[in-house]
């Protein structure tokens, strides 16, 4: 309770009690400071200081149930991230290399993105007063669509035969493109481009790898991600190979026109420049069935709330088995996101008859 | 460039008036397009758009969408770098 002391109060105060000063244990002065940020407490001055990092890592779970017996398996839950996926690592180091080349005095932001990479750049732009442009591929939930706009984004829904000439599957990046570099736009756009842009391995060559390695006092032998940016899957995979090469790398990758937001099929889409194949040892294909059926064990039998690629990552982790030593998947984000796709996957079911 | 016109079997002169126009000066490719399929959205059945381009690939772009999209292209001009189409809306 805010204790405000007004003049009349304080003279009629003082003529009652002439003696004792009730007051005085309340007085301003003598009140506890602000409160200031404590990480014992896990109170933060900002939400920023949120976003995981080697000294405040995101939580690795272990998988019991979905997962062969006698297997060691683990999910890295970057959904615990503050906007709420593994993309606030990517966004924040994004912004921080742009800012340090001063690419973004004055200009406006454009982003080709399936929705995360947006919700975490529209949440850091919208802190600094950036406006922020973000182009979105087919198939994506109405959900993230909202999500950005209520960020205050502008949101450019790009359909996948957008360009009816060559009808290249990659439409929202070209579109992205197009804002950054017509003259018309005068140079006003900033595009940080993540399939592209090295500032997206570091990010998980510097965080999400050692991570990993800390968290598993450097016993992991696998390491799974999916096929997307292409960011983590080479930044992570980078760092373990130097730690040990013989650390196995697997990356998963979803069937063609499938229903994984954030996956990419390398075969349909152009495979992102930031991609390096030399630290991946093996490519397992998981379709959209055993990846929404792997996604509803998840929620059921361990509960974990994840959005589909994490069915995929996860069942690719199952079909590992138990001989390839301690596991370690990404979970790259929760599944609030995907009611809408989830509802379509249920059907009729949980639905009273 | 005049060659593109030709084969489209289009007439250049009298161009249709337009009941909505849009300036796609210089718009890098697929922008004018998906400026275009936005702007569509807002007309009726039989209503015209005038679309001004400046990226060559929109001489081949507009005739695709057109197709793609069931319009009728009633003309596509170039004149100092500056194409221009008009598009009638078939169906709603």
């Amino acid at each position: 309770m805010e204790i405000i002391e007004t003049a009349a109060g304080s003279a009629a105060m003082g003529a009652a009690t002439e003696a004792v000063d009730v007051l005085s244990p309340l007085r301003r002065q003598d009140r506890p400071a602000r409160l200031g940020a404590s990480a014992a407490r896990r109170r933060y001055a900002d939400v920023r200081e949120l976003i995981a990092s080697p000294a405040n890592p995101t939580p690795l779970v272990r998988l019991n149930r979905v997962v062969p017996p006698g297997a060691e398996a683990f999910l890295k839950l970057e959904w615990m991230n503050p906007f709420g996926s593994i993309k606030d690592r990517t966004a924040r180091y994004l912004l921080e290399g742009m800012r340090e080349r001063g690419e973004l005095d004055g200009r406006e932001l454009v982003e080709a993105t399936s929705g995360n990479t947006g919700i975490a750049l529209a949440a850091l732009a919208a802190l600094e007063g950036i406006p922020l442009t973000v182009t979105i591929p087919s198939g994506v939930p109405e959900e993230k669509l909202v999500l950005l706009r209520m960020l205050g984004a502008t949101v450019m829904p790009t359909p996948d035969d957008l360009c009816p000439v060559d009808n290249p599957r990659d439409g929202a990046i070209a579109l992205a493109r197009a804002v950054a570099e017509s003259p018309a736009h005068g140079g006003r756009y900033a595009m940080p481009n993540q399939y592209a842009n090295p500032d997206n391995v570091r990010a998980h060559y510097e965080t999400t790898g050692p991570e990993i390695w800390e968290q598993t006092e450097g016993r992991v032998r696998t390491f799974v991600a999916g096929y997307g940016t292409c960011g983590t899957i080479t930044g992570v995979g980078k760092f373990l190979k130097e730690r040990d090469p013989s650390i196995r790398v697997v990356a998963v990758e979803p069937q063609r026109n499938h229903r994984l937001p954030g996956l990419k099929n390398l075969q349909e889409a152009k495979a992102p420049a930031i991609l390096d194949r030399t630290v991946i040892d093996d490519v397992v294909r998981v379709d959209d069935g055993p990846a929404y059926a792997m996604a509803k064990r998840l929620f059921r039998e361990e509960g974990l709330i994840v959005g589909p690629s994490t069915g995929a990552i996860a069942h690719a982790i199952a079909s590992l088995g138990a001989a390839g030593g301690l596991a370690v998947g990404v979970s790259p984000d929760g599944g609030h996101k995907y009611a809408s796709f989830y509802a379509d996957y249920l059907g009729e079911e949980g639905q009273p008859r | 460039m005049t060659d593109h016109v030709a084969q489209l079997n289009i007439t250049e002169d009298a161009p249709p008036a337009a009941d909505l126009e849009l300036d796609c000066k210089g718009l890098l490719c697929p922008l004018p397009v998906y400026r275009t399929s936005q702007a569509l959205n807002r007309l009726g059945a039989g209503q015209v758009l005038r679309v001004e381009c400046t990226d060559p690939g929109s001489l081949a772009d507009f005739p695709a969408l057109a197709r793609q999209r069931g319009l009728t292209l009633l003309s596509a001009t170039e004149r100092n770098g500056v194409q221009v189409f008009h598009l009638r809306k078939e169906t709603d």
